[in-house]
């Protein structure tokens, strides 16, 4: 009888433990747990996310809302459920896949052979313009390249690719192809806007000098107008694309063409320019994939701009216990951007606190993200803000779930004078300053002071891409409620 | 079977499974820090912990009122002794996979873990009430105690 008793009060506990522990095995599925676990230990590379992949293919039938009709991941399907996952984390996690959709794109290089860019690869210089190309070549990560030369119109390079790295005067080898003596920027643009199928990005390597023919006893001002609303014409009809412009400089030796078609001879630095023209979702897709980053941040690059960057979430959070902070708060476990309780130190009557952003995404220069002037700041209790880049030796083990993929800590500083405060922080986007340092006038005097860092109409042309596109706004916005 | 004593098996049950879906809350109302928290919930801590916690509670319940069950072990302080059993079992295993987890994941959060696992210890012990007076009015030696009928 005792013994059977004992086995009653074993069978039901253990009976208790397995329901239990089974209730709780079966709450969320293997995808939804390996999602979690990713995101929870902040793993979230291309291999982790293939080993989630692997799991969607193992289960067709269960998982097929995660897949294309013809057995393909659904990116994003399952980015969606990756976002979903995130939410429900403390605080939420965000994991953007759309770059691992990425892998068959294909780049075509448009090389302008327009008479005044021969000299920057004049045999005697250091070769900036051919290495930057090169360089792109070489971190474009399918390796689906394909190069052509520009001026009068598009004419296919008759090398391989491995050719045109070794090239070391590409502009000799090229010689003869099409006319050299102008560059049709409408037919050019037009030309790769419309060649530019799903998938692939195109890079316009040129010195973005506009240069019609017959330009004799036209005034520069007239050729700024037609340049302008050449742009905006052009680029008007393609509202889905993104353009990036890259200002580099690179060695000039030889003869300069001015908009006066007296030509001189010059030697010294020039600005030069890479476009990148991308369809914007894939252009937002490569500026968030580690794989692109060095692609899309050439080295030696001076200044950049992107045009139809449209405003964007980041992923940030607040950081619970940072040496800066100051009195007390308590984050919200269903919003990562309320702050409840919030209290003043008790002596100064000082809240100090600090977020953690992934601003990779923006595709903005670290100088201008570190730049706290970059940065609108609203707050009625007056906030002041400093931004500081994320240094790997600041990441612990306690803090490393609110640093990992961070790359800013934003600290907010201020005295809660109202029960409630929303604070806004905006990175402006503002169509940047160097635009307008780096446009010349007129190009006839190599002698000017700015003659080398400045380019002929620049602020006309890329104006004209701007008023096509509607740029302005902000690139990201964060905000914050604080409550007493 | 008195239906009285249905109804507090019912209750108790339901008590218990409340507390389980209610668990997050039910820890951090009386002990919550950003960070340590959040790597609790993040962790899935909050789901293992409760869990051990409810199976201490209600096995060792079920192993005093009848696979003890003896005339010799039917005082209110025996059922004292099973309590602080339970109020030691169920924290001293919280704690070890709390920081078992917790190391794999390359935290350290000792003096919260400690604190944590003293709330634990008063959920074990409600817990041990709970089931205490859900299945005692079955067992034939013990089920005066620790209050009698």
């Amino acid at each position: 009888m005792k013994r059977n008793k004992v086995f009653i009060t074993l069978l039901l506990s253990m009976a208790l433990i397995t329901v239990t522990s089974a209730l709780w095995s079966c709450s969320s599925s293997p995808l939804e747990k390996a999602i979690k676990q990713a995101l929870v230990q902040q793993d979230t590379t291309q291999a982790r996310f293939d080993s989630i992949c692997s799991i969607i293919k193992a289960y067709p039938e269960r998982y097929k809302d995660y897949l294309t009709d013809d057995g393909q991941i659904d990116i994003a399907a399952l980015a969606s459920l990756i976002e979903e996952q995130g939410a429900s984390l403390r605080p939420p996690m965000h994991w953007n896949v759309t770059q691992y959709g990425l892998q068959q794109l294909s780049l075509t290089i448009y090389f302008e052979r327009s008479g005044s860019m021969v000299p920057y690869d004049a045999p005697g210089g250091r070769g900036q313009l051919k290495k930057a190309v090169n360089d792109l070549i070489n971190h474009f990560p399918s390796g689906n390249v394909a190069i052509n030369i520009v001026n009068d119109g598009i004419y296919p390079y008759q090398g391989s690719i491995d050719q045109f790295l070794q090239d070391r005067n590409i502009y000799a080898s090229t010689q003869g192809v099409g006319n050299a003596s102008f560059t049709d920027f409408q037919k050019i643009f037009n030309d790769i806007l419309a060649a530019q199928r799903p998938g692939n990005v195109s890079v316009l390597v040129t010195d973005l000098i506009y240069s019609p023919a017959d330009t004799r006893d036209v005034s520069v001002e007239k050729i700024f107008n037609e340049e302008n609303s050449l742009a905006t014409r052009i680029f008007k009809q393609y509202k889905g694309k993104s353009i990036i412009v890259h200002q580099l400089m690179g060695d000039y030796q030889g003869k300069y063409y001015p908009y006066n078609n007296q030509p001189f001879n010059y030697t010294g630095q020039r600005p030069f320019y890479l476009l990148v023209i991308a369809d914007t979702p894939v252009m937002d897709a490569m500026a968030a994939g580690a794989d692109y980053a060095q692609f899309m941040q050439p080295a030696a690059l001076r200044n950049s701009y992107r045009f139809n960057q449209a405003e964007a979430a980041v992923d940030y959070c607040v950081i619970p216990d940072w040496k800066d902070n100051a009195g007390r708060f308590r984050v919200d476990h269903h919003d990562a951007a309320r702050l409840t309780r919030c209290e003043g130190d008790k002596t100064t009557g000082i809240m100090c606190f600090t977020i953690a952003v992934n601003l990779s995404s923006m595709h903005k220069s670290a100088q201008f993200l570190a730049d706290a002037a970059n940065y609108q700041l609203h707050s009625t209790s007056g906030f002041t803000m400093k931004v500081v880049p994320v240094d790997q030796s600041m990441i612990t083990g306690n803090n490393r779930s609110y640093l990992d993929g961070k790359t800013h800590l934003i600290t907010l500083t201020g005295k809660l004078t109202e029960p409630r405060d929303e604070i806004t922080i905006s990175l402006a986007n503002d169509f940047p300053a160097w635009i307008e340092q780096s446009t010349a006038q007129s190009d006839v005097n190599p002698g000017a002071p700015d003659f080398a860092t400045t380019t002929l109409g620049l602020k006309e042309f890329l104006t004209g891409i701007a008023s096509a596109f509607g740029s302005g706004g902000n690139y990201t916005t964060i905000k914050l409620h604080l409550e007493r | 079977m008195k239906k009285q004593h249905l109804i507090y098996l019912i209750a108790g049950i339901v008590l218990t499974v409340l507390f389980y879906v209610m668990r997050v809350n039910a820890y951090e109302a009386v002990y919550a820090v950003s960070g340590f928290s959040d790597q609790l919930y993040n962790l899935g801590l909050y789901e293992t912990i409760p869990l051990i916690t409810i199976a201490v509670a209600w096995a060792m319940a079920g192993i005093y009122y009848y696979a003890i069950n003896s005339v010799r072990f039917d005082r209110w302080y025996h059922w004292l002794v099973m309590l602080a059993l339970v109020v030691l079992i169920a924290p001293i295993a919280g704690y070890a996979i709390n920081s078992h987890v917790f190391d794999e994941n390359g935290l350290s959060y000792a003096t919260e873990s400690l604190t944590f696992e003293m709330v634990n210890m008063m959920w074990a012990a409600v817990l041990f009430v709970v089931a205490s007076f859900s299945m005692r009015w079955w067992s034939t030696n013990c089920r005066h105690t620790p209050i009698p009928q």
